[in-house]
């Protein structure tokens, strides 16, 4: 028997909200990213579970081209970390505030 | 085969040439430059001699030419205007286009021994603006339409002001360079509003209509008027904005006429001209002669066949012109330069061309114009002459006694003098005279204001022709008579060559060139020697000067009265002899005296040039500063204020908004989620279909 799909929202829900409160709470970079992962991530669940319940597959390809945008976004994301850490000594967002007006 | 007409746009072209070779190659040349000059206006002469023989039937059975050569903008919409140049070849710009290639070509030769011979640096230049010069007036002469009359109008003011201010390191010249190219363009202002109100009013601005196979295919704008004033501005296809037909021509006249007194130097924009003295020598010649100053002249006497329409343009013309004739003349009884005295005359002169234009004497004009132009370049190249063997010194006190020592410079000069004083046979008699017996038959004739007008003009004319031949003696004896006051005087000696061929050629002519002319004499015999009369009179019906006396008589109502020309002429004659007389009497002595310092005031207020340029100063500094900085303030205050307190607005928004990038990320992500939940919300409260 399958899994209802509303409880797949209700994960996907939590996951998403994870990912928000890690954003908002952290300073650490790396942490910034992984919640990063974890919002895409929710987004993906919910791509999937839709594309399951109306039985076509195109939900699944758009999580599978999420996934390598993620990918993409985290060499971009880990490229920035370091030139961070080689300015700064430190991975601590709020520490690089420089880039305002 | 090709005829003459062709090659009319080769007269301007010439010197055109000769200005790109003396300029880029003159430094390369043996003679800096002149080479090219004098043989393009050789070329130009020759083209134009040509041109003028073609006219008068002899070398070709076309007598007229008038053809669009090139279109400049095409109107697209109907009605728009098409903008086009051409050449019109009458007989008054075959004889125009004559006088300028020959005062040009001796110009060229003269300044070889005023220019080279003296050592002067710069000449590439100079013969380049000469170049230049001489190719804008030949373009400007023989322009078929106003727009391109303007244009080159322009290019002989912008040549005036590089020559004026050749010697450009000294302090005078670059001034008056400045002072001449102001003072014309305040009038070519007025003259450029003119151009456009004419394109308006008719969308044409032909000098004459262009005719193919004998049937007309353009009409000139003068005919258009003509028509307008006859049948009414609808039914000629003519626009007058509302205003009666004959008053806005006069409106429209009265515009050009701006640009013609800035440019003919009448009152009140005339100061520029003595100033422009500082120029060199053969500059002055040509400005004097044949260029700028006649070109003024000579836009009248090309759309006459306008001017004729309006009574009260003429009456302008002839007021200005007369009463410039004896102001002018006044101020030169007591300069003492040389060149100054000159310059007063050319003033005067002018004005009485535009007298005659005024009194409805074409002809006349055109007479006057011509012999002008050939005594007066004559008198300004012996001036030069006499400048260089007293080594630029230009005051008449310094010099006397060069009579034995510079024989053929004073022979020449005393032609040019009997021909600028008006003493019979000289030329300038025959084409004084009937200036001023135009003017007076047409002021008798005419009963209402008009002739009253035209009678004044003719007053003030014979006045100044007995001050016209007291100062040119004046200047005559004081630099050429009694014995010498200085050094430099007692060992002046006679120039080369190249100053005595053109002193000579002009001598010759300032004796002789009345005679295409002397109605008093066919008068008193019965011979048809009016020559000019009969030129004038050519084919082109609609330039032709019959076709302006019946206009004349026609549409300004100003006919002649029935008065014999030798009445009048005798008068003129008598003081001119006068003049002549008292100026004997004075100066030709061997060591003359300042007779004038016993006018006390007077001398005082003519030495000023009657306060005519300190006004013109006030006009400048206590009246247009004030009020341009008045606009300014204006501008500055309230125009940029409107604009400045807009952006400030948005300046001091910008400067709080900025406040909440802090710069730290989690504080965009906060706001950022916030928004969203804010947005959601929204969404939540007011329904979906926001």
């Amino acid at each position: 028997m399958a899994i209802e799909t509303q409880y797949y929202l209700l994960l996907s829900a939590a996951v998403f909200c994870i990912g928000v409160y890690g954003i908002l709470t952290r300073s650490n970079a790396l942490l910034f990213l992984m919640s990063v992962e974890l919002m895409l991530n929710a987004a993906n669940i919910n791509l999937v579970a839709f594309s399951f319940q109306h039985g076509n597959l195109t939900g699944q390809v758009f999580a599978l081209f999420v996934m390598a945008l993620a990918a993409a976004e985290v060499a971009v994301g880990i490229g920035i970390i370091l030139v961070l850490y080689r300015n700064f000594e430190d991975i601590d967002v709020t520490k690089a505030a420089t880039m305002r007006w | 085969m090709a005829g003459a007409f062709d090659f009319v746009p080769a007269i301007a072209a010439l010197p055109l040439l000769a200005f790109v070779i003396s300029l880029f190659f003159g430094q390369y040349l043996p003679k800096r430059g002149a080479e090219a000059g004098i043989i393009a206006t050789a070329g130009s002469l020759a083209l134009s001699i040509w041109t003028a023989l073609t006219v008068a039937g002899i070398t070709g059975s076309e007598t007229t030419y008038n053809e669009n050569l090139y279109t400049w903008i095409v109107g697209q919409d109907a009605g728009a205007v098409t903008l086009q140049l051409g050449v019109l070849v009458d007989p008054l710009a075959a004889l125009m286009l004559v006088i300028v290639s020959l005062i040009a070509f001796l110009v060229h030769v003269f300044s070889l021994g005023y220019m080279n011979d003296e050592g002067e640096t710069g000449l590439p230049r100079y013969y380049a603006g000469l170049g230049l010069f001489t190719a804008s007036m030949l373009g400007f002469v023989f322009s078929n339409n106003l727009l391109m009359a303007f244009m080159f109008f322009e290019l002989v003011g912008l040549c005036s002001y590089l020559l004026i201010g050749f010697w450009f390191r000294d302090e005078g010249p670059p001034s008056a360079a400045k002072k001449a190219f102001l003072v014309t363009r305040f009038g070519d202002y007025f003259f450029l509003i003119g151009v456009v109100g004419v394109f308006a009013t008719f969308g044409t601005g032909l000098f004459a209509p262009l005719t193919e196979g004998g049937s007309t295919v353009a009409q000139s704008f003068p005919q258009l008027a003509e028509e307008a004033l006859a049948d009414g501005a609808g039914a000629a296809g003519v626009d007058t904005f509302g205003y009666d037909a004959s008053t806005w021509f006069t409106v429209l006249g009265l515009l050009v006429l701006g640009g013609v007194i800035g440019k003919s130097a009448q009152f009140p924009l005339h100061t520029w001209l003595p100033d422009a003295m500082e120029g060199p020598t053969p500059v002055s010649a040509l400005i004097h002669a044949a260029t700028m100053v006649a070109a003024g002249v000579y836009l009248v006497a090309r759309m006459y066949g306008f001017y004729l329409l309006s009574p009260t343009a003429l009456a302008v013309i002839a007021l200005v012109g007369g009463f410039t004739a004896l102001f002018a003349a006044t101020m030169g009884v007591v300069k003492q330069e040389l060149k100054q005295v000159l310059a007063y005359s050319t003033i005067s002169q002018y004005g009485y061309m535009m007298l005659a234009l005024g009194a409805g004497g074409y002809t006349a004009a055109v007479f006057h114009l011509t012999t002008h132009a050939v005594f007066k370049a004559l008198l300004f190249l012996g001036a030069g002459s006499v400048i260089i063997a007293m080594h630029h010194e230009e005051n008449m006190w310094t010099m006397g006694g060069l009579k034995d020592r510079m024989p053929v410079t004073y022979y020449t000069f005393l032609s040019g003098s009997l021909a600028l004083a008006g003493i019979v046979p000289f030329a300038g008699f025959w084409s004084k005279d009937e200036v001023l017996y135009e003017a007076l038959i047409h002021g008798m004739g005419t009963s209402d204001t008009i002739g009253t007008l035209l009678l004044l003009g003719y007053g003030m004319g014979l006045l100044a022709v007995f001050f016209t031949a007291f100062y040119t003696f004046r200047m005559v004896f004081l630099t050429f008579h009694g014995d010498a006051r200085t050094d430099a005087a007692s060992h002046a000696t006679e120039n080369r060559w190249n100053v005595k061929f053109p002193l000579a050629v002009l001598g010759i002519g300032a004796a002789t060139v009345g005679f295409i002319n002397m109605v008093p004499v066919k008068e008193l015999t019965g011979a048809e020697i009016d020559y000019l009369h009969q030129w004038l009179n050519g084919d082109l019906g609609a330039t032709a000067s019959h076709h302006y006396s019946d206009l004349l008589h026609d549409v300004a109502h100003v006919s002649a009265a029935d008065i014999g020309p030798l009445a009048p002429g005798a008068v003129s004659l008598l003081l001119a002899l006068a003049g002549l007389g008292t100026a004997w009497k004075l100066y030709n002595v061997p060591e003359p005296v300042e007779h004038t310092d016993k006018l006390g005031g007077v001398k005082t207020l003519l030495m000023h040039n009657y306060y005519q340029d300190e006004y013109q100063v006030w006009l400048a500094q206590g009246v247009t500063v004030p009020i341009a900085r008045a606009a300014d303030k204006f501008d500055q205050g309230v125009v940029d204020g409107v604009v400045n307190g807009v952006s400030s607005v948005s300046l001091f928004t910008g400067s709080r908004m900025r406040r909440i990038q802090s710069g730290v990320v989690s504080n965009y992500a906060t706001l950022m989620t916030l928004s969203l939940v804010l947005l959601l919300l929204v969404f939540v409260v007011v329904g979906g279909d926001v």
